[in-house]
């Protein structure tokens, strides 16, 4: 098998190319249809932002880019890779971090991040170097052998993102990781999500606070019910809704978009 | 599957279970604590009950007119106190010094004492007395009744027969104290009487006596006590074993989901299969530590105390019950995991896990029955199985048949629990806290095939045998007819029809319902009339029945001690059968089995067609009926057509046994072997009978002989 993880991309030309690409992606959960033809795709060093009320179907959308929900129709790529018919090979190269995350109650964020570094298939000796390489990152080193039920959950989220970046994933899928954060622990990530962009990582991330996507996100994808209703950056969907600002424009389009589907109703 | 990950993840998941001292607390800390304090508490109970009953003064109603001299002898004992005639009307003391009454002429079974037996003049003769006897013992102030018989001063005083009776009440144990008591000291009164004379009449000492022995029960208590430990231990094994899994199947599935930690596993590249291998070797090793540390228990407790238990178990015995709990443990440990990732939280999981562990409970409870002992039957009974064998081992060893039999239905049982757990790992909404649809689990996975799964056929399967077995329990009161017609069309057709509605599973191509080719009509006549002979001779050489085995299938065919009417039996033995055990078998288990191939198929579902026959020397027999019948069935593509086989060999069997010499010289229910002309005969037109089969001349697509395998 080869090593995706430490071969990657950057060894072949021209960046900067389509890392996550997703094509009329459908989820059906029995007669709901919670996703209903998402196309998006990400760029090799480039953040998108996720927008969407609650129960548009964010995290359904993550969840089968991620690869743990099949969707019911349309294809995943990961670096070309198609995730549907090479799970495993995908998968090694996306790291996923949710909000709403917790660790192993009684094993230490280091015993945690081992055991994720042995699952993703990387050697030891890597192992233990991007351990002490994260836990510096993000100032683990105070908590990184006291059993994880004792963190804070700023504590928590930092080992998170370290379990996340671990193995140096080229596409990172993010699900409102600021989530119950304090500034202080939202720090760490914003900055952690920056500090991934410079090094060519593509990132994908949802959210609700639309402060974050206006200093972090260099294009972003409006959603509701099941449907991208508009993309692009943040001054192309100003212009689109003629908003002054993204908290605006976001309810513009839900108007928009609610109007638009009783009228096909009708 | 990678075993490097399973193991990574078998040993993540044991490192943080064993941190759990919840966990630990279970898994060790229990059986440590409970063994001694369970050994050591019934037998002091024991002890101290036995020491309460001898303390104890007897109260003794003495009924009739008894001598100063007895008087004087029982009083000579500070255990008795006496009454003199509480408890019985004046007219029943007259009545009883008149003569009116009768000592029973023998004693009184149970069933006699409930209801007299009309007709018999012994009977009743002191019925009056008895029932006073019974209203006094319903009270505190009778423990028994020493009933003296007309007379009774006199023939002591005149060298007579003085008769006496007790009446006891045997349920209460002070009762039964009394009486021996008192039976001790009317023993030691007899001797004095005729020790008395003996030398009056000047005769030897011994002479009228002749014999005396005496029973010395001197090891009662201990046995009593090593009975109930015997009886109680395997259900405690097994279910502490279980109650070991319990916890760490929680948080191994319902405890992930809670912390969102599974979602964050699933990311991960893994197969699902990995992690539930992994989580299941944590759970099942975790159960394993459970019921090494029972055993363990169990063993230093009886070790350091074996004279005070009263149980005789060699530490031997013990390394032989670690072995029989390997597949139990196997399947309450899958069985657990499968549930438990159903549940959305850990508190949901708890409740589904209790549920589960009390349906566990009832049919272990078997195990504490006295009667229930390791069979053909049982031996496929899951978890009682174990629990009996466990139990025969304590009580000294099992016969090898049935351990065989045991282990292999409690592998096939823990392969099927470990079936389910992987198919419900396999359920992406189940695994991310919603709950899926049952029927969608039990469905077959690919829809375009409307045929059953390998797993839904050994569910099938089993379930068909466990309510065999039950149904057998309840059904041997009601005669041998009725309980095979309820048990081949309640327990066989019933459920296999109702499952595969239940699965909207497709009856005509599952139960092969086609209309067969004439020449298949014809082939599997000639199988009918000549494969019942020809492999029972062949089976008979290489098996020779035992005799008991012979009688019992004897009696069977006759329907009972009184020969039935042949088109009965032809009805309840041939037809039904047919009918019920083919749809079962060379329908809906022989198309589940279709998926591995057709020889697969046939070999298995004769297998299990064997199997369902319960007896090892059955088995031969009909395993081979078995291969000729998927055979049949496989050729002709016509379930029909392996109906009328079965039922034309049946109702041959059937036949013979009726007719008289025939069967003599056929050699079909005696030990010894039919000629070899006659079996070699028959196998030659069974030959030419599957020889001649035809699938039908409008062939479906789908089902094209396979030319191969």
């Amino acid at each position: 098998m080869v090593d995706f993880a430490s071969t990657g991309v950057q060894g072949q030309a021209a960046p900067p190319q389509v890392s996550l690409s997703a094509i009329g992606l459908v989820k059906r959960f029995g007669a709901l249809t919670a996703v209903d033809g998402v196309s998006l795709e990400v760029k090799a060093g480039e953040v998108v932002g996720l927008l969407g009320p609650n129960g548009a179907g964010k995290t359904t959308t993550l969840r089968m880019l991620v690869g743990i929900l099949t969707p019911s129709a349309g294809r995943v790529s990961i670096h070309g890779v198609d995730l549907q018919d090479n799970l495993l090979q995908a998968k090694r190269r996306i790291g996923f971090l949710s909000g709403d995350t917790q660790l192993y109650q009684r094993l230490t964020p280091r015993e945690v991040l081992r055991y994720f570094g042995r699952l993703y298939g990387l050697a030891a000796a890597q192992i233990d170097e991007r351990i002490q390489q994260l836990i510096r990152d993000l100032e683990i080193e105070p908590f990184a052998e006291r059993p994880c039920r004792t963190l804070s959950s700023g504590q928590k989220q930092r080992a998170n993102i370290a379990r996340a970046f671990l193995h140096q994933p080229d596409v990172l899928i993010l699900d409102e990781p600021t989530a119950a954060l304090d500034v202080v622990s939202g720090q760490f990530i914003t900055e952690a999500i920056r500090r991934e962009r410079a090094a060519g990582r593509a990132i994908l991330f949802s959210t609700h606070i639309m402060s974050e996507v206006e200093y972090l996100c260099d294009r972003i994808y409006l959603l509701h019910q099941g449907r991208i209703t508009d993309g692009g950056t943040l001054q192309e969907i100003l212009d689109h809704t003629g908003c002054r600002n993204l908290t605006d424009a976001f309810l513009y389009k839900l108007r928009e978009n609610a109007a638009s589907t009783s009228r096909a109703a009708d | 599957m990678r075993f490097a990950i399973i193991w990574t993840i078998f040993r993540k998941e044991i490192t943080e279970a064993l941190r759990d001292r919840m966990t630990l607390m279970v898994v060790v800390g229990l059986p440590m604590l409970i063994y001694p304090l369970m050994v050591t508490g019934i037998t002091k109970l024991q002890r101290s009950q036995a020491a309460t009953e001898d303390k104890r003064v007897s109260k003794i109603v003495v009924w009739g007119d008894p001598p100063a001299s007895l008087v004087d002898w029982l009083h000579r004992t500070n255990h008795l106190e006496l009454s003199f005639n509480v408890g019985l009307s004046t007219a029943l003391q007259q009545d009883l010094a008149a003569g009116k009454f009768q000592p029973p002429a023998q004693s009184r079974a149970p069933a006699a004492q409930a209801q007299p037996v009309p007709g018999s003049t012994n009977a009743g003769a002191d019925e009056p007395l008895v029932n006073a006897a019974r209203n006094l013992f319903a009270g505190p102030n009778a423990d028994a009744v020493l009933v003296l018989w007309p007379g009774f001063a006199q023939a002591i005083s005149n060298d007579g027969l003085a008769r006496a009776t007790i009446y006891l009440d045997s349920v209460q144990p002070s009762s039964a104290k009394a009486e021996q008591r008192l039976a001790d000291q009317l023993a030691t009164f007899r001797k004095d009487l005729v020790e008395g004379r003996e030398r009056a009449h000047q005769l030897t000492q011994g002479f009228s006596i002749a014999l005396s022995s005496r029973a010395e029960d001197v090891a009662q208590l201990q046995r009593k006590t090593g009975r109930i430990l015997g009886m109680g231990l395997p259900f405690i094994l097994i279910m502490l074993s279980a109650t070991g899994a319990l916890y760490a199947a929680i948080d191994l599935t319902a405890g992930e989901k809670d912390r969102a930690t599974m979602q964050t596993l699933l990311c991960s590249p893994v197969h699902s299969l990995e992690i539930v291998a992994g989580k299941f070797l944590t759970v099942w090793c975790i159960s394993l530590i459970a019921a090494t540390a029972n055993s363990t228990s169990l063993g230093l407790t009886i070790g350091s105390a074996v004279a005070a238990s009263g149980l005789t178990l060699s530490p031997w015995t013990l390394l032989l019950v670690l072995p029989c709990l390997l597949p139990v443990t196997c399947t309450i440990s899958a069985l657990f995991l499968a549930v438990a990732v159903l549940a959305r939280d850990a508190k949901d999981a708890g409740n589904f896990l209790g549920a589960t562990l009390s349906v566990l409970v009832i049919p272990m409870g078997a195990t504490l029955v006295p009667g229930v002992e390791l069979n053909a039957w049982t031996s496929f009974v899951p978890l009682v199985n174990i629990g009996l064998l466990v139990k025969a081992l304590f009580a000294g060893g099992a016969k090898p048949e049935f351990v065989f039999l045991a282990l292999l239905g409690a592998a096939t049982y823990a392969l099927l629990a470990l079936v389910l757990a992987a198919r419900v790992f396999s359920q992406e909404q189940v695994l991310l806290g919603e709950r899926g649809g049952l029927r969608e689990m039990l469905r077959p996975s690919r829809r375009r095939e409307m045929s059953p799964t390998i797993t839904n056929a050994l569910v099938t399967f089993a379930a068909v045998l466990v309510a065999l077995f039950y149904g057998s329990l309840l059904l041997t009161k009601l005669g041998i007819i009725p309980a095979m017609l309820f048990s081949q069309y309640g327990l066989m057709l019933l459920p296999v029809i109702l499952i595969t509605i239940f699965l909207q599973l497709p009856p005509r191509s599952i139960f092969h319902l086609n209309r067969p080719h004439p020449r298949g009509v014809l082939g599997a006549a000639l199988v009918g009339v000549s494969a019942g002979v020809g492999v029972a001779g062949l089976a008979i050489r290489v098996l020779p029945p035992e005799e008991s085995v012979v009688r019992a299938l004897e009696k069977l065919l006759m329907l009972g001690d009184q020969p039935a009417p042949l088109w009965v039996a032809w009805l309840v033995l041939a037809i039904t059968p047919a009918l019920c055990e083919e749809t079962l078998f060379r329908g809906f288990i022989f198309s589940g089995l279709r998926r591995l191939g057709p020889v697969w198929a046939i070999v298995l579902s004769a297998l299990l067609f064997g199997v369902a026959h319960s007896s090892i020397y059955r088995l031969l027999p009909t395993f081979a009926l078995g291969l000729v019948l998927g055979f049949v069935l496989w050729r002709t593509r016509s379930i029909y057509c392996s109906m009328l086989v079965h039922a034309l060999n049946n109702g041959l069997m059937v036949t013979l046994v009726r007719a008289p010499g025939l069967p003599q010289k056929l050699g079909l229910d005696e030990v010894s072997a039919p000629p070899w002309s006659l079996t070699l005969a028959a196998l030659a037109v069974t030959i030419l009978g599957l020889a001649l089969l035809r699938p039908p001349r409008v062939a479906t697509s789908n089902q094209q002989p396979a030319t191969s395998n």
